[in-house]
């Protein structure tokens, strides 16, 4: 767990020196002296063995205004500007462009629950209804179409690339059935969740079918590799669930489980399928690891922005009760930042906010501290790495509207 | 601390109380089986000790040798928890480290079994390069496991509680919906345990036959949970055929899948694939039956023994009679609202339900045997039909 964090923090380390001046970029003066003062802050850093938290708190306050996400976004395409990024094509919304190959995505996953039973079928169903964001899907036929081209030009789509997006689907569907049952969840996507239609025995069943309905579909592509990346990805979403049972107490430790935790429920389902489809398009094995570097680094961002709208949006926008996570006892990335500048946080963490008053007063402390901006700026660190990776590629409409995608990520509200 | 070690210290964690059979002893003598008495737990032992020696170790707790990973000090300890509360899990638990007759780890014998019965294939020499322990390659050992694993993970998926019919006598709330976490977590574990087992395996036949199973038998204890009995102890008309079909779903597509599975790893022909599938199909079908008929057929029973009310002899007393009187029968024994099932059940041995499932198990008995005459004999086929023998013998 400790190592991959490090090598986590390893790949992350502030290499501004390293990229070329971006043209026109607001302040440039001020870049090269972040540059200069991050090299510096590292170099320290390094030398007294500071865990990620000192170091990016120590940076923070140095530049108060260099995390807020606004000033990102404007600098964040000069900052990654390789040489190769305009494709000379139209550039689309990436979603509209991933939806050519996703026409039918729901009505193919009802096809593979052959299920003959009435109600087990309509609750296997339930959350197929075309009304979630597709984002997995989404992300897999646009890196099994860079990866398609990257390798030969081809301008399709296999079959079997596109059951990744059906499979990667379906595996995270049927995991949030289980997660709504633990959690003793009562709406997802602005409807009732099933196990509060149906009742919990019936939707851990229907949990299991979608999960074997998966596994059939998985079966049935023929390649064994990609059965292996992808069994890889229910093991991670159980310990997921299991790290999130336990709690650490030393403070440092926390960020690492919780880092840990985040890539095991989220972002290995994204970077595993992400490498199937590459498996599947190209034999190339550094192609393989960009996109799962793309799938891990996007899906790491996503859920800590994620943790972020929990505090900052209203729960009508999400679909979903926000405070959530509090009210489940989990302390997330805002809470643990938050923690750094009010150490009597820790005794409500400790105790997974059971006392009454703590999920208030636990998100009156995170709004009043700067737990939101620095999770939110780690956040935008993650896709940094990922449009560096997915940058690697060759040029093309999809590897632009991944790259797109990861600043959606950022900037998204629900 | 070693499997053994650990084994004999769970039923204290999960507050076990009564006499135990320890799990690792086997029984010494082998004496003849046609000599032995029908159905006591002595003769059974026999039958399935013989058959461990056959394929080289005790096959007891298979699926919890998954948990012997960090997460089983996890497991355990959340387990621990519920002792003193009413969630179904805990009798899951216990019944998993007791050596009932119930739970015996049989499908993974069988497993075993019919890989050692099937022998290398005479056609294929790809799996010259497998190691073979026993006559039994890794892999069938691996599938074995893996079979049990599933099954496992969804006797424990079984016992989740719905929260919205707890009464009092359940206890508080909160004990329910830990239980209902951990239940989730720990089957949910044991599955990923096996689609990782599956995914070792490589070969993608195998894990689509083993995924449809779970399909099939998460669709089986769908069946189960809604035709269970209502308030007024009255089950759907559904029938000796559709109860066939759902009771093939709940407890014979993983064996028989996992059959034709072995075949597949070793890679013989469709041919032994199928009778591979009709064993393991018939022969957990009319393992079933006897289940069910127990209470009917024992000589002493209390008059607190409750049976279920869709198990195949009330199916079929309920057939040959018709819906109306069986229906009438029901309201006749019961005594302000409560079943009597003493009276019940001797309504139904008085009737054919009894006999006909009789009949009913040893047909299936047959159909196993016949498939398994196309394996060669061995030791390993004797030992099968042995298996046949003891789950058809009433008398």
């Amino acid at each position: 767990m400790a190592s991959s964090w490090w090598r986590w923090r390893r790949c992350c380390s502030w290499r501004p020196a390293a990229r070329s001046p971006g043209p026109g970029s607001p302040g440039r003066a001020g870049l090269s002296g972040l540059r200069a003062a991050t090299a510096a802050a590292a170099a320290a850093a390094a030398r007294a063995q500071m865990s990620y938290f000192n170091l990016v708190k120590s940076l923070t306050s140095a530049f108060p205004n260099m995390y807020s996400i606004s000033r990102f976004h404007h600098m964040t395409p000069a900052v990654c500007c390789c040489s190769k990024t305009r494709s000379g094509e139209k550039y689309t919304d990436p979603f509209n462009l991933g939806w050519r190959d996703l026409k039918g995505l729901y009505e193919d996953i009802r096809k593979e629950l052959f299920i003959s039973t009435t109600e087990l079928k309509e609750m296997c169903e339930y959350y197929f209804d075309g009304k979630g964001k597709a984002f997995r899907p989404i992300i897999v036929v646009l890196m099994a179409r860079a990866c398609n081209i990257h390798h030969n030009n081809s301008r399709n789509v296999q079959a079997s690339q596109r059951a990744i997006a059906l499979i990667a689907e379906m595996i995270h569907t049927a995991s949030l059935v289980h997660d709504d049952v633990i959690d003793d969840a009562s709406s997802r996507r602005g409807k009732h969740t099933v196990n509060k239609i149906w009742g919990e025995k019936k939707a851990v069943l229907a949990g299991d079918l979608i999960l074997s309905a998966a596994s059939i579909a998985l079966a049935r592509i023929g390649n064994t590799a990609v059965v292996s990346i992808l069994t890889q990805v229910i093991e991670d979403l159980v310990r997921g669930e299991f790290l999130q049972l336990g709690s650490k107490e030393n403070e440092n430790e926390r960020f690492a489980h919780y880092l840990e935790k985040t890539f095991k429920k989220t972002a290995s389902l994204i970077a595993n399928s992400c490498k199937a489809v590459s498996v599947l398009g190209c034999p190339d094995p550094v192609v393989h690891e960009i996109a799962y570097q793309y799938g891990k680094n996007v899906g790491l961002a996503f859920q800590l922005i994620d943790d972020v709208l929990d505090f900052t949006s209203c729960s009508d926008r999400m679909g979903k009760p926000t405070s959530a996570d509090l009210k489940l006892g989990l302390a997330t990335g805002p809470v643990l930042f938050a923690c750094q500048q009010f150490p009597e946080m820790n005794a409500m963490i400790m105790r997974r906010f059971s006392s009454p008053g703590d999920v208030d007063r636990a998100r009156q402390y995170v709004l009043q501290s700067d737990g939101v901006q620095q999770t939110t700026y780690l956040a935008q660190r993650y896709c940094r790495e990922a449009v560096r990776e997915i940058s690697k590629l060759r040029p093309s409409p999809e590897r632009d509207a991944l790259i797109q995608l990861s600043e959606i990520v950022l900037t998204r509200d629900k | 601390m070693s499997l053994r070690q650990l084994l004999l210290r769970l039923p204290c964690y999960l507050g076990a109380s009564g006499p135990r059979r320890g799990p690792l002893d086997t029984i010494s003598s082998v004496v003849s089986w046609r000599g032995q008495s029908s159905r006591s737990p002595a003769h059974w032992n026999q039958v399935v000790s013989e058959a461990e020696k056959i394929v080289g170790y005790p096959t007891s707790f298979m699926s919890l040798r998954c948990l012997l990973s960090d997460e089983l000090s996890n497991i355990a300890m959340q387990v621990r928890k519920l002792v003193g509360t009413q969630h179904p899990l805990l009798t899951t638990a216990r019944g998993l480290v007791h050596d009932s007759q119930n739970n015996l780890q049989l499908r993974g014998l069988v497993v075993l079994l019919i890989s050692k019965a099937a022998g290398p294939s005479s056609v294929n020499a790809s799996c010259q390069s497998y190691d073979m322990v026993s006559g039994i390659y890794s892999c069938q050992r691996s599938l074995a496991e893996i079979t049990e694993l599933i099954h496992t993970a969804l006797l424990v998926h079984r016992g989740i509680v719905n929260l919205d019919e707890l009464q009092s006598s359940d206890g508080p709330l909160k004990d329910m919906q830990f239980g209902n976490k951990i239940a989730i977590l720990s089957g949910d574990f044991l599955l990923a345990n096996a689609c990782n087992g599956l995914a070792l395996l490589q070969n993608t036949k195998v894990v689509e036959l083993l995924a449809s199973a779970l399909m099939d038998l998460v669709q089986g204890v769908y069946h189960e949970n809604s035709t269970s009995a209502k308030e007024n102890h009255i089950t759907d008309d559904i029938g000796i055929l559709t109860w066939k079909e759902q009771t093939f779903l709940s407890h014979g597509a993983l064996l028989a899948k996992s059959c034709q599975a072995a075949m597949e790893l070793a890679k013989h022909d469709a041919e032994v694939q199928d009778m591979a599938f009709q064993y393991g199909k018939h022969m957990a079908m009319s393992h079933k039956i006897n289940s069910d008929l127990q209470p009917f057929i024992k000589e002493k029973t209390s008059d607190s023994l409750t049976f279920n009310l869709n198990s195949a002899p009330v199916v079929l007393h309920q057939e040959f009679l018709g819906r109306d009187l069986w229906i009438k029968q029901i309201r006749e024994a019961q005594r302000k609202g409560r079943l009597d099932y003493a009276k019940l059940r001797e309504t139904i041995k008085a009737g054919k339900g009894v006999t006909s499932a009789i009949d009913l198990c040893r047909y299936h008995g047959n159909k196993a045997l016949e498939a398994l005459e196309s394996f060669p004999p061995s030791e390993a086929r004797t030992a099968l039909e042995n298996i046949v023998f003891a789950v058809t013998r009433f008398s």
